[in-house]
């Protein structure tokens, strides 16, 4: 691992604010190249694209699209387009995990939830980009996505540590995300966690023996396929844990209910 | 293009074993162990199998560039490989090594080739299992047992940010992360 601790404590900014029921932050190295009008108005614009999904998408928002097409009040056919969208790439996503990620609650309620967090996040890059903002970090309750270095120019990574289901005061281990390009598996530049154990609300698993895992990590490439995987190998198991490692190119860290670990190399000291 | 450049490559083989067999030569088992691994060693394929192949009809063949090769075989050897198998068993001599044609499988594209001694299959060497495109590493990278202190190891001090199941708003508030933060705000 590439020490940041000459970092120190003043190397970095961050800001926060909340929406989707949890704490987005946003983290950028402290120096001249963002200034706080900057990261200010960064912080702003990644907020609106929260919100908007929120919106939308939101089961406890009773007024949300998504609450009246639960309600049967709208049928998907007359939502809106973007609506539509996220349905087609959740329905795409069930068929390729297998059924073990779905969009529908066991009792047919449409439920985007675990999907649109991912796609916020990665919206939320975009906008960063758009802004001229090339070194980040933003974390959603967990799910982080990275762009650059937090010591710019110097290809550092961010290190990003996995908290330890069974303490969560502690760490159970870490991941470098961005950095150099490895040519042969890409860059992982986001990692998503998913747990039975916290706010497992979008995740069923199959067996009526609950999860097998209580806590599965998955860096990707992009946040949404991290996001997606992670609850789909929570809600399918060890079965759906060995279908994500061969058929993407991801790095997974699970921990079973009895605190065994399962890793692929990328997680290896 | 990376499909492509594998199909081609494939491709390109197989033409190159169907001509060692046209010109009425065995293609020895040491050409199969080094044939057809990934379309970036084309140029060794195309080499190897052609030299390999004693016939006069060949050594023109690997004279020529990879390109060339691909585009030479092209006809015989897109009519699928399986054919070579057949002309083989038209030679009737019972013998030599033959590669199968290339099935699509979810981990990729599966090509093997036997060595046939006798009217006996002899050997069975995989000359393709997976194309690059589709992890060829995905037996490598399966998620394993690991002991605690195996895994990459971290302090709160030492992180950018803090990954970990959805917390709640309530529950930020006691996180690592919101300590993180608050000592970056």
């Amino acid at each position: 691992m590439q020490p940041i601790s000459e970092l120190g404590g003043s190397a970095l900014k961050a800001r926060t604010f909340g929406s989707m029921g949890t704490v987005i932050s946003l983290t950028v190295p402290a120096g001249a190249a963002v200034a706080d009008h900057e990261l200010d108005a960064a912080v702003a614009a990644v907020e609106r694209v929260f919100a908007r999904l929120d919106e939308s998408f939101s089961l406890y928002r009773p007024d949300s699209e998504a609450s009246r097409l639960a309600r049967g009040e709208l049928s998907l056919r007359e939502a809106s387009a973007g609506m539509r969208d996220r349905y087609a790439d959740a329905v795409g996503w069930r068929l390729m995990t297998e059924g073990a990620f779905s969009p529908e609650r066991p009792d047919g309620v449409l439920d985007l939830s675990g999907l649109i967090k991912g796609y916020a996040i990665a919206k939320a890059g975009e906008t960063l980009q758009s802004q001229g903002i090339t070194d980040w970090c933003l974390n959603a309750g967990g799910d982080v996505l990275v762009m650059g270095s937090p010591v710019p120019g110097s290809g550092a990574s961010w290190a990003a540590g996995v908290v330890d289901p069974q303490d969560r005061t502690a760490l159970l281990s870490a991941f470098e995300l961005g950095g150099p390009a490895d040519l042969k598996t890409g860059t992982r530049r986001a990692l998503a966690t998913s747990g039975s154990a916290e706010r497992g609300d979008h995740i069923w698993t199959a067996g009526a023996g609950g999860a097998e895992f209580t806590q599965v990590s998955v860096a990707a490439a992009d946040i949404v396929t991290a996001d997606v995987l992670a609850t789909a190998i929570v809600a399918g198991g060890t079965a759906m844990l060995h279908r994500a490692t061969d058929g993407w190119e991801i790095d997974v860290l699970a921990v079973r209910r009895d605190g065994e670990l399962l890793a692929t190399p990328g997680f290896r000291a | 293009m990376r499909i492509r450049a594998a199909v081609s490559a494939t491709l390109a083989s197989a033409g190159i074993l169907l001509v060692g067999w046209q010109s009425g030569s065995h293609v020895t088992e040491a050409a199969g162990s080094s044939i057809g691994t990934s379309a970036g060693t084309t140029g060794t394929t195309g080499s190897t199998g052609a030299s390999a192949a004693t016939g006069s009809g060949s050594g023109s063949s690997s004279g020529t560039s990879t390109s060339g090769a691909a585009s030479g075989s092209g006809a015989t050897g897109s009519t699928g490989s399986t054919e070579t198998t057949t002309s083989a068993a038209g030679a009737g001599n019972g013998s030599g090594t033959f590669a199968g044609s290339v099935s699509q499988t979810r981990f990729g594209n599966v090509q093997v080739q036997i060595t046939v001694s006798g009217g006996k299959i002899t050997d069975v060497t995989a000359l393709q299992l997976t194309d690059e495109d589709r992890r060829s590493v995905a037996i490598s990278n399966r998620a394993a047992p690991l002991l605690r202190s195996e895994v990459l190891q971290a302090q709160s001090a030492n992180v950018q940010t803090i990954g970990g199941a959805t917390v709640t708003s309530d529950a930020y508030l006691s996180s690592l992360q919101a300590a993180l933060d608050a000592a970056n705000l």
